[in-house]
């Protein structure tokens, strides 16, 4: 053993410091270093980003009821280390004197928010600040459309059922306002303890009772596994970061699937750079272990040797990798703090698990078959080096690598789907792959026929050298592919999340307006340069019966959906009727009723329905439902079902009726329009005329939304920008490799009196070859990949690229062939005389 | 110490079997030393690695100090080799990243020797090269190189020296020096030597010489004899 162990520390020793480790290093380093920079931050990314989103919800997990919240669970949650506090919301009439309105009511005790800000303003419409105070008893902070519908100053008293409050602060939001277009009660918010003087949480009234908790994910989660059994599917609903459908949690989730996908690819791209350098390494060391082999190491020894060694090399690089991997982390993360809220306290064990995890798998399991090779080298090679490995199953090759890459995928991704999608598509390029090169040799024996010039020895090389070109391309173009798919990702995440909220998407939406001042609204905002949208007519209708049943209010309750635009379903929906069908809006069942033209005189009349609504409520095609509108009752008939898409700042409606069926009715109507941020002091002047309206500012929601948005894309880019560096490092890497084999042949080319120029080109021209079919092979398997990741894991439509196909194997070419170039250029200054000593 | 057996040896080609050794016997005494002579291609070097125990034999049976080398397998041969085998290469054979010292002792190690590196200090200073014991192979000239490999082949003290054409890379100042050492060495340890060569001068410092030709062996015995008889 220590015979071994001596030999290989002394080889190790020497080798590394002789620079001959430096490519098997540099992909072990490469590999921890991506793997560790891009899941420390990642995962300190989404730990930002969720505690950003935790904000929505003003803690990491709610649990809202209709019952009050069971004091011992919220001392239970505290015993497991949890932070929690505790509101009370419900509807309620506010009066000023003989003026009242309704609110939409929120009493916290003194811990609220857990997460998340309060803010309040000085003046209605005024610039928010945050404030950690929270309303005294006896005092209410109330929003900017209350002082305008009251008639409000600071300092005046309102009552709240029973109890009499003073106004103290305008309230601008609070974390958990949620948002609504039809949400249109004002908020108050007041101290917990002041809800019971008010007298209006009696029995009978619809109050929901929030509680609120925040701690580590594990106390929560084993919390959350003491207190589902006790829970009552009917009163209770547990929800945490994760269950927000909201747009910003659909991003965060896409930028987390992402970051795994980038990670993941990074991962593979570290295996393929060790697998090249592992090649190389055993093809190295052929000579020295046929010379330990005659001077009588056995095998063991010669096994002991070597796996020393890689130990040796696998520790070194992983150390290596870890510090780099964490230095470059910090540096990033510092560069972009600024624009990206990522804190740098909270380390995180199981990225530099996975990194050294990964180090440790690639390294061994990619060595395993050139090891194995080396191994099998015989002693005769002293005597006659054209002996080399005598293994020849290529089987373990594939097993060991395939293994490994999809073992680490699956370990890291915990996602059998994505990584067996990566797995797959890149399996299916291997074996286009060795197809291609095998077509490719064949029709290169035509192309490269005739005199002896740069082209014809670049083809003669190709041809000679099939099996270790295939190896070559493959490897270039799982590459290529790699980044393309990184790339492109990137390029539709981005710009899908970018189209959600375009420049202009309103940011204030306006209800209650009447038919007789639509028109004079219309004018007068143009007047002052601020275009109004489409006007959607809405009545309040009470939803009562589908097919004669009644509607059972447990699904119809107001608070119930949670989605973001989902809620105003309740025992009053807000229905509109139109014969278009709106924008961002698929009719996925039936036939949209506008495109019949037909009255209706059987006593129903035809209604389209949201997807979500129909399945939550169970409603199908041709069922019977009833509103109740004003006093008399209206029958419809499903004929269409349709998606709609919520992200987009329009008003949405779950249904949708034929315009005859309302004639009778008088609507109010409800539009949106955009203002520039820095114009909003304009508002009040713009809506000075309409006390009757009621105006809705979603503009903080939507500059929130941007923002985040925005982070996530430069927290992508970053990433891209890491796997790009890494992929391109894998690159030169191969080329580096493939030098060496090279440089024997160049040796005897010169020997021979050939001249640089024509070497040189020879070597560029069989690069661009290969760059070029390598970069095709990966356009075509990157578009595999991306139909595979956007259908069944990004939730995208899947689209085609085709300009990858044109830019692909141009890059392919020009990036190859100088990497090439700049190898063999190298190898061109060397003198032969010294190349073909170093050959013997 | 070596005995060779109806010796013969065909590989495998795409055009079918190739007989590279016709059936050779000959022996070679203790502290003998015999130079394998011939063209190229005649099969030397293929008879220097199966004497060697390199590579196995197709048919026949060869005994190195008395043990049967034919019938062992490639890890026996190698313990074999450690224990009682030294060789020196036409192209050195040293481990590139190993210095000087290291290479010398490297066999002493394999073959579990004690204090590895005091004796291939001691040799290292009998060729002449101590001040150059941290030298890494490629900061040596050819004549070192091959006088480091010497060192190397005789820090175990082998039975058996097996040589392939030890000054082939040399130019003949450098040639003469190291078939000076060698034979000096030789001496010395009173090793049994043999060598493949080209060089008739080389050749003809040994006490026979074996000459082959397209796998044959025909065995001339002292320097200029003409009395050649061929082996069976």
């Amino acid at each position: 053993m220590s015979t071994s162990f001596n030999l290989a520390w002394r080889l190790f020793k020497h080798e590394a410091r002789r620079g001959e480790l430096t490519i098997i290093l540099l992909a072990i380093v490469l590999s921890v270093a991506a793997v560790l920079s891009l899941s420390l931050f990642s995962e300190r990314l989404q730990g930002a980003l969720k505690s950003r989103s935790a904000a929505f919800i003003a803690a990491d997990a709610q649990l809202r009821s209709d019952d009050p919240i069971n004091e011992e669970w919220l001392a239970r949650a505290q015993e497991e280390g949890l932070r929690t506090a505790k509101q009370v919301a419900t509807r309620s009439m506010v009066f000023k004197g003989d003026d009242m309105s309704l609110v939409d009511l929120r009493a916290v005790n003194d811990a609220y928010p857990l997460k998340g800000t309060v803010n309040i303003t000085d003046q209605p419409f005024g610039e928010k600040r945050n404030t950690a105070e929270l309303p005294q008893s006896g005092e209410a902070w109330v929003q900017s459309r209350l002082f305008q519908s009251l008639g409000l100053s600071i300092g005046d008293s309102i009552e709240i059922g029973d109890g009499t409050f003073t106004v103290t602060h305008v309230l601008v939001d609070i974390p958990d306002a949620g948002f609504s277009v039809f949400n249109t009660d004002p908020i108050a918010l007041i101290n917990l303890d002041d809800l019971e003087k008010t007298a209006i949480t009696g029995p009978g009234s619809r109050a929901r009772y929030v509680g609120f908790f925040a701690g580590a994910v594990g106390d929560l989660e084993s919390f959350n596994t003491w207190l589902l059994p006790q829970l009552n599917d009917d009163l209770h609903l547990w929800r945490t970061v994760e269950d927000d459908e909201s747009a910003i949690g659909r991003s965060v989730a896409s930028a987390e699937r992402y970051f795994l996908l980038a990670s993941l690819l990074a991962i593979v791209l570290a295996a393929v750079s060790i697998a090249v350098a592992a090649q190389r390494y055993a093809q190295r060391h052929f000579d020295p272990v046929a010379i330990m082999k005659t001077l009588g190491a056995t095998s063991s020894t010669i096994r002991k040797v070597y796996l020393f060694q890689i130990i040796f090399i696998t520790g070194l690089g992983i150390f290596i990798g870890l510090v780099i991997g964490f230095i470059g982390q910090q540096v990033v993360v510092s560069l972009v703090a600024d624009r990206v809220d990522v804190s740098l306290d909270v380390w995180h064990w199981r990225p530099l698990l996975i990194a050294v995890a990964t180090g440790a798998t690639c390294a061994l399991l990619f060595s395993l078959y050139p090891l194995l090779q080396l191994f099998s080298v015989p002693p005769l090679r002293v005597l006659r080096k054209d002996i080399s490995a005598n293994l020849r199953s290529r089987s373990i090759q594939f097993v060991a690598s395939g293994g490994a890459i999809f073992l680490l995928m699956w370990m890291y991704s915990r996602d059998l789907k994505i990584s067996a999608i990566l797995f797959v598509s890149g399996a299916a390029l291997v074996l286009g792959l060795l197809g291609a090169t095998y077509i490719l040799i064949a029709v290169g024996r035509k192309l490269g026929s005739g005199r002896m010039g740069a082209w014809q020895l670049a083809w003669a090389r190709i041809k000679r050298r099939a099996m270790d070109n295939s190896v070559q391309l493959i490897s270039f173009s799982v590459t290529i592919m790699l980044l393309l798919v990184v790339l492109v990702m990137r390029n539709d995440m981005v710009s899908q999340w970018r189209s959600q909220l375009p420049e202009g998407t309103p940011n204030y939406f306006l209800i209650n307006i009447t038919p007789d001042i639509q028109p004079e609204l219309d004018r007068h905002f143009a007047d002052n340069g601020v275009k109004i949208e489409e006007f959607y007519p809405v009545i309040r209708g009470r939803f009562v019966s589908v097919n004669g049943e009644g509607v059972n209010t447990e699904v119809s309750k107001e608070d119930e959906p949670n989605r973001e635009g989902r809620r105003g379903l309740g025992r009053e929906a807000n229905l509109t009727w139109s014969n278009t069908l709106q924008k961002e809006n698929e009719v996925i069942d039936g036939n949209w009723h506008g495109d019949e033209d037909k009255q209706y005189s059987e006593g129903w009349f035809p209604v389209s329905v949201e997807e979500g609504v129909a399945e939550r409520l169970n409603i199908k095609m041709g069922d019977r439902l009833a509103f109740n509108v004003g006093s008399e009752i209206v029958e419809t008939k499903v004929t269409s079902i349709r998606t709609v898409n919520w992200q987009t700042m329009q008003p949405n409606f779950f249904f949708v009726i034929h315009p005859e069926a309302m004639a009778a009715f008088s609507p109010t109507y409800i539009t949106s329009f955009y203002l520039p941020t820095e114009r909003k002091a304009e508002l009040t002047n713009l809506l000075k005329p309409f006390a009757s309206i009621t105006m809705f500012d979603v503009d903080a929601r939507i500059n929130q939304l941007r923002e985040i948005v925005d982070q996530v894309s430069v927290a992508v880019e970053f990433i891209l920008v890491l796997v790009l560096l890494a992929g391109s490092l894998v690159l030169i890497a191969q080329v580096q490799a493939s030098m060496d084999e090279r440089r024997q042949e160049i040796a005897i080319l010169r020997t021979l009196g050939a001249k640089g120029a024509l070497i040189r080109k020879s070597v560029i021209f069989e690069f661009v070859i290969i760059g070029v079919v390598a970069g095709f092979m990966a356009a075509m398997a990157n578009e595999l990949s991306l139909y595979l990741l956007q259908t069944s894991v990004f939730q995208m439509e899947a689209s085609l690229h085709p300009e990858y196909w044109a830019i692909a194997p141009s890059v392919g070419a020009i990036v190859v062939g100088m990497l090439g170039a700049f190898g063999c250029w190298r190898l061109l200054t060397l003198n032969t005389g010294q190349m073909l000593r170093n050959m013997v | 110490m070596i005995k060779a057996n109806a010796v013969t040896k065909v590989v495998d080609t795409s055009e079918g079997s190739l007989q590279i050794l016709r059936p050779i016997s000959f022996e070679v005494k203790s502290g003998e030393s015999v130079a394998i002579i011939g063209a190229s291609g005649s099969g030397k070097s293929t008879l220097l690695g199966l004497l060697a125990g390199l590579d196995q034999v197709t048919e026949g049976e060869i005994f190195l100090d008395g043990e049967a080398l034919h019938s062992m397998n490639e890890e026996e041969r190698a313990i074999l080799r450690g224990n009682k085998v030294g060789f020196i290469f036409q192209s050195f054979m040293l481990v590139q990243s190993l210095t000087a010292l290291e290479n010398v002792m490297l066999p002493a190690e394999i073959a579990g020797l004690d204090n590895p590196k005091a004796l291939a200090l001691d040799i290292l200073e009998q060729v002449g090269l101590k001040h150059r014991a941290h030298h890494f192979p490629n900061q040596l000239s050819g004549g070192e190189q091959q006088r480091v490999a010497i060192a190397r082949a005789f820090i175990t003290s082998p039975k058996i020296l097996f040589a392939d054409e030890p000054t082939g890379n040399l130019d003949a100042k450098n040639s003469e020096k190291i078939e000076a050492l060698l034979f000096e060495m030789n001496r010395e340890k009173g090793t049994t030597l043999v060598l493949v060569t080209h060089d008739n001068e080389l050749a003809e410092h040994c006490d026979r010489q074996l000459t082959m030709n397209a796998g044959k062996l025909i065995e001339t015995t002292g320097a200029n004899t003409m009395n050649k008889k061929e082996a069976v």
